[in-house]
């Protein structure tokens, strides 16, 4: 820019800034991740403050080897969130490798290979996710929950340790107590449970009457769930980020839930509250469908983009064989969004209105 | 203008209707709202532009040394789009040379210097004691004698825009009072102590530009503004919009749309559907040439800006240089960093304290590290939709910036970038400080210049057809010279 025009207008600015908003998103995740922990242990925290710091460096890193300003790019707090949002989706208390590979991937090559920040046409949490989805089946599908005297017990002093020991195996390597104490139990989120048992079993145990603070797994999920979407809603409240993408998410999943789900047949399918509450479908449909630089950006646009990965979700659960299905669905949604963008332009002030086959076809009105 | 639209403008209720887009900013009006309108002191100097809005310059008819006196006409429109000027106050010529004036360009231009004697003698003015006794040839011809333009914006001559209103025969005239903009209060404190002479400019417009009806349009948040105009509408056809205050609800495409829910089409303006909009300030101006004889000589400019011990508005003699205003409200040297032209979104730098207010000068407002902090580094677009969200024009800001970017010159026309209005609404909200406007501002002027190479080498390319076609011609000619020689010379 020349001079002359780098003193234009506006002389005022708002006072919203990206690190504000990235700080925001990280705000809105702790009721979520304060559940999560109360429910599934110290694995989660533990995770995200490696993913954390994996991903400054990851940062300075590329930053430095693209003699970019370093300082000034850390400060937009984007690899933060990133972090988190790549914490909280892969399973609690996972190796710290597998952390490691997960966010060089996000951050090295999601991230910076393409151009960095506002370049990327996709999440790179959810690619993080999907290199290590693909790469370590098993590791991605298993949880680790701490027990202790055969009980649950997340989050006190052995949950910890058990924890601790869960990510960095390496640590009492030598201990001959590694190998009774790292017994915690490995189980799979109840929308696993249900594609692989046929059986319902967020129904069963709501049925049971399960007081919510047994802290049943399956209920942690639900809790879970609803923290998330009371830290979205928050988001929203904040307009941070706007109604169409999670509404257009979550209605999707759920009319069509709704309308495969027979409750006489066999219950592979799964309720549709289990797909709403019983799995990802929140922290998905509002943080990382919503992440902005992959996502669609105009109003139109952005409700396409959450019906196709409403629909992706769903069918990838149900007739797919991966199990939990978000990051590839994000991912897919992100590959749509330029066209959608591109057709989904709104009427110009002064312009009559085109209609979208006029638009796709390119003909004149 | 087509019937078609005709037509439906005369069936619309005018009424608040939805304005596209917009943002909240905080409007710091208050300060400069607390005292009444001043007449500002005479200065020792008064600087007063040949060019004084977006035109042509107007021709002096003084010489230096001449005396002058109040309300004399000094320099003449010989031109279209050119301005009359008169000398603000008595005193003598001391120079007519190059001086800085505020603008968007920030350029320098000639000058009629004038040094008061004080004395403030006025040549006899013209009062019409009933102006719908004259014609509107006449009463136009006033306007332009007046040297009166848009007071709220790029000034464009009143006399010329309601000529082009009269031949479209305009239905509807638009009062806009909507002072959108931060810090702006010029039109507010003109409303509340001076509605009735307003309407009474507004009923001279009516009259002039044959508009069925004549609607002021304000925002709801002005309440004295409000009540001051609605005494003075008590007896009078005109009638009182009131707009939900939002930033830009008072640029000229988001007032028509704002009233009547019609939308200017691109490229066009308002009286292509049949609506005149003209400013209060304008108004007011025409009710002082028209009823009190008075030319164009000083206008309503707020003063204000947290480094001035009483900001106000002043009724200012044009050519008034900044310093001068700014010391008559006492400043605070060590606060002030510059000053800004116009309000804090649209506004522009001052270069230069000396330059003097120009008949388009609303604002002025002094900076300090305060109130308007150095900006942020630029980031990366985190294509957030914030800047879509409020843009006005429903432009994707986002995405022209991107093409603005590549220099994808396709792209940016057919994502609109004529159509935007350049309001700053996106920059304000962008939370990566990126200066959107700058970019298109930008991509506007290289299109501009690509346009004019392109022009300049579809010129030369035929020049050289034309000579190729020459040269060929000759020879052909040579060629046939010489057979038909041949064909003498062999029979
Ligand atoms: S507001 Fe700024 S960061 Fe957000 S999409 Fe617009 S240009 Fe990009
Ligand atoms: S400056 Fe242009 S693009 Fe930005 S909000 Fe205003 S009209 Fe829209």
């Amino acid at each position: 820019m020349t001079e002359a025009l780098a003193k234009s207008s506006p002389m005022q600015l708002g006072k919203l800034k990206t690190q504000h908003i990235m700080l925001l998103v990280i705000a809105a995740l702790l009721p979520g991740i304060s559940v999560a922990t109360w429910f599934f242990g110290w694995g989660l925290i533990i995770n995200i403050g490696l993913a954390c710091c994996f991903a400054i460096s990851c940062e300075a890193l590329a930053l430095y080897v693209q003699k970019k300003p370093i300082k000034a790019a850390l400060n937009d707090n984007s690899a933060i969130v990133t972090a988190f949002l790549f914490a909280i989706t892969i399973p609690p208390g996972s190796t710290w490798w597998l952390v490691l590979f997960g966010i060089a991937f996000a951050i090295l090559i999601a991230k910076h290979a393409y151009g960095g920040l506002g370049q990327n046409p996709f999440n790179p949490a959810m690619c993080g996710y999907l290199f290590l989805l693909l790469t370590f089946p098993l590791q991605m599908t298993s949880w680790h929950i701490p027990i202790e005297q055969g009980t649950l017990s997340p989050i006190g002093w052995e949950g910890f340790k058990q924890s601790i020991l869960a990510v960095f195996p390496f640590l009492f390597a030598s201990a001959e107590s590694m190998v009774t104490t790292i017994d915690g139990m490995t189980m799979a989120t109840p929308l696993i449970v249900s594609k692989m048992a046929g059986t319902n079993a967020l129904l069963e145990a709501n049925e049971a009457g399960l007081a919510l603070f047994l802290r049943s797994s399956e209920t942690g999920w639900e809790l879970m769930n609803i923290a998330y979407m009371l830290g979205g809603l928050s988001l929203l409240a904040f307009g941070i980020i706007r109604w169409h993408i999670p509404l257009s998410i979550i209605v999707t999943v759920a009319v069509v839930s709704t309308l495969f789900y027979s409750p006489n047949s066999s219950a592979v399918f799964g309720t549709p509250y289990l797909h709403l509450f019983g799995s990802a479908t929140m922290v998905g449909a509002f943080f990382i469908a919503t992440d902005p630089v992959s996502a669609a950006t105009t109003t139109k646009g952005r409700i396409f983009y959450g019906i196709i990965i409403g629909l992706s979700i769903y069918g990838i659960r149900v007739w797919g064989s991966y199990l939990d299905s978000i990051a590839i669905a994000v991912l897919f949604g992100n590959f749509c969004a330029p066209i959608f963008d591109y057709y989904c332009r709104p009427r110009v002030y002064g312009h009559t209105k085109r209609s979208l086959f006029a638009r796709v076809t390119g003909s004149k009105p | 203008m087509s019937t078609d639209s005709a037509f439906k403008l005369n069936d619309i209720k005018l009424r608040p209707h939805r304005i596209f887009g917009g943002i909240k900013p905080p409007a710091f009006k208050s300060s400069s709202m607390r005292s009444r309108i001043m007449p500002s002191p005479i200065p020792e100097r008064l600087i007063l532009s040949l060019r004084q809005h977006q035109g042509s310059a107007a021709l002096p008819l003084v010489n230096v040394g001449d005396m002058v006196l109040k309300y004399q006409l000094i320099a003449a429109a010989d031109q279209e789009s050119a301005l009359n000027l008169h000398a603000p106050t008595s005193g003598k010529i001391v120079a007519i040379e190059s001086a800085l004036i505020p603008s968007q360009l920030q350029q320098s231009e000639m000058c009629i210097h004038l040094q008061p004697d004080n004395k403030d003698n006025a040549i006899a003015l013209n009062e019409i004691s009933d102006y719908r006794a004259k014609t509107n040839a006449d009463l136009v011809a006033l306007v332009k004698q007046a040297g009166i333009c848009g007071l709220g914006g790029a000034g464009y001559p009143t006399a010329n825009k309601l000529k082009a209103s009269i031949d479209i025969e305009a239905e509807l005239l638009i009062i806009n009072a909507a002072e959108c903009e931060p810090y702006i209060t010029a039109d507010e404190a003109l409303l509340r102590e001076f509605a009735k002479e307003v309407v009474s400019g507004a009923e001279i417009l009516q009259k002039i530009c044959l508009a069925s009806r004549c609607i002021i349009a304000i925002e709801k948040n002005k309440k004295e503004a409000v009540s001051a105009l609605a005494a003075a509408l008590n007896n009078s056809s005109i009638s009182l919009v009131q707009l939900p205050a939002k930033y830009p609800a008072g640029g000229e495409k988001q007032i028509v749309q704002g009233v009547t829910g019609l939308e200017v089409p691109s490229g066009g303006y308002p009286p292509d559907i049949g609506v005149l909009v003209q400013n209060v300030g304008t108004a007011y101006a025409v009710h002082q040439a028209i009823v009190e004889g008075k030319p164009c000589i000083s206008r309503i400019t707020t003063l204000t800006g947290a480094p001035l011990q009483t900001p106000k508005n002043f009724s200012v003699l044009i050519g008034t240089p900044v310093s001068f205003l700014f010391e008559v409200c006492g400043i605070e040297e060590e606060q002030l960093t510059g000053a800004i032209v116009g309000g804090s979104i649209m506004g522009v730098e001052l270069a230069d304290l000396q330059a003097p207010v120009v008949k388009t000068t609303n604002c002025l407002i002094a900076k300090s590290t305060q109130e308007f902090p150095e900006a942020g580094k630029e980031q990366a677009c985190i294509r957030c939709g914030f800047c879509a969200d409020v843009c006005p024009a429903k432009l994707l800001p986002q995405q022209l910036y991107a093409y603005a970017r590549s220099c994808n010159r396709d792209e940016l026309e057919s994502h609109g970038l004529f159509d935007c209005i350049e309001c700053g609404a996106c920059a304000y909200v962008c939370p990566s400080n990126i200066p959107l406007v700058q970019y298109y501002r930008a991509s506007k002027q290289s299109f501009a210049k690509q346009l004019k190479q392109e022009e300049k080498s579809l010129y030369w390319q035929s020049r050289f057809q034309t000579h190729q076609y020459r040269l060929k011609k000759n020879q052909e000619d040579k060629l046939s010279q010489r057979k038909t020689k041949k064909n003498q010379a062999e029979v």
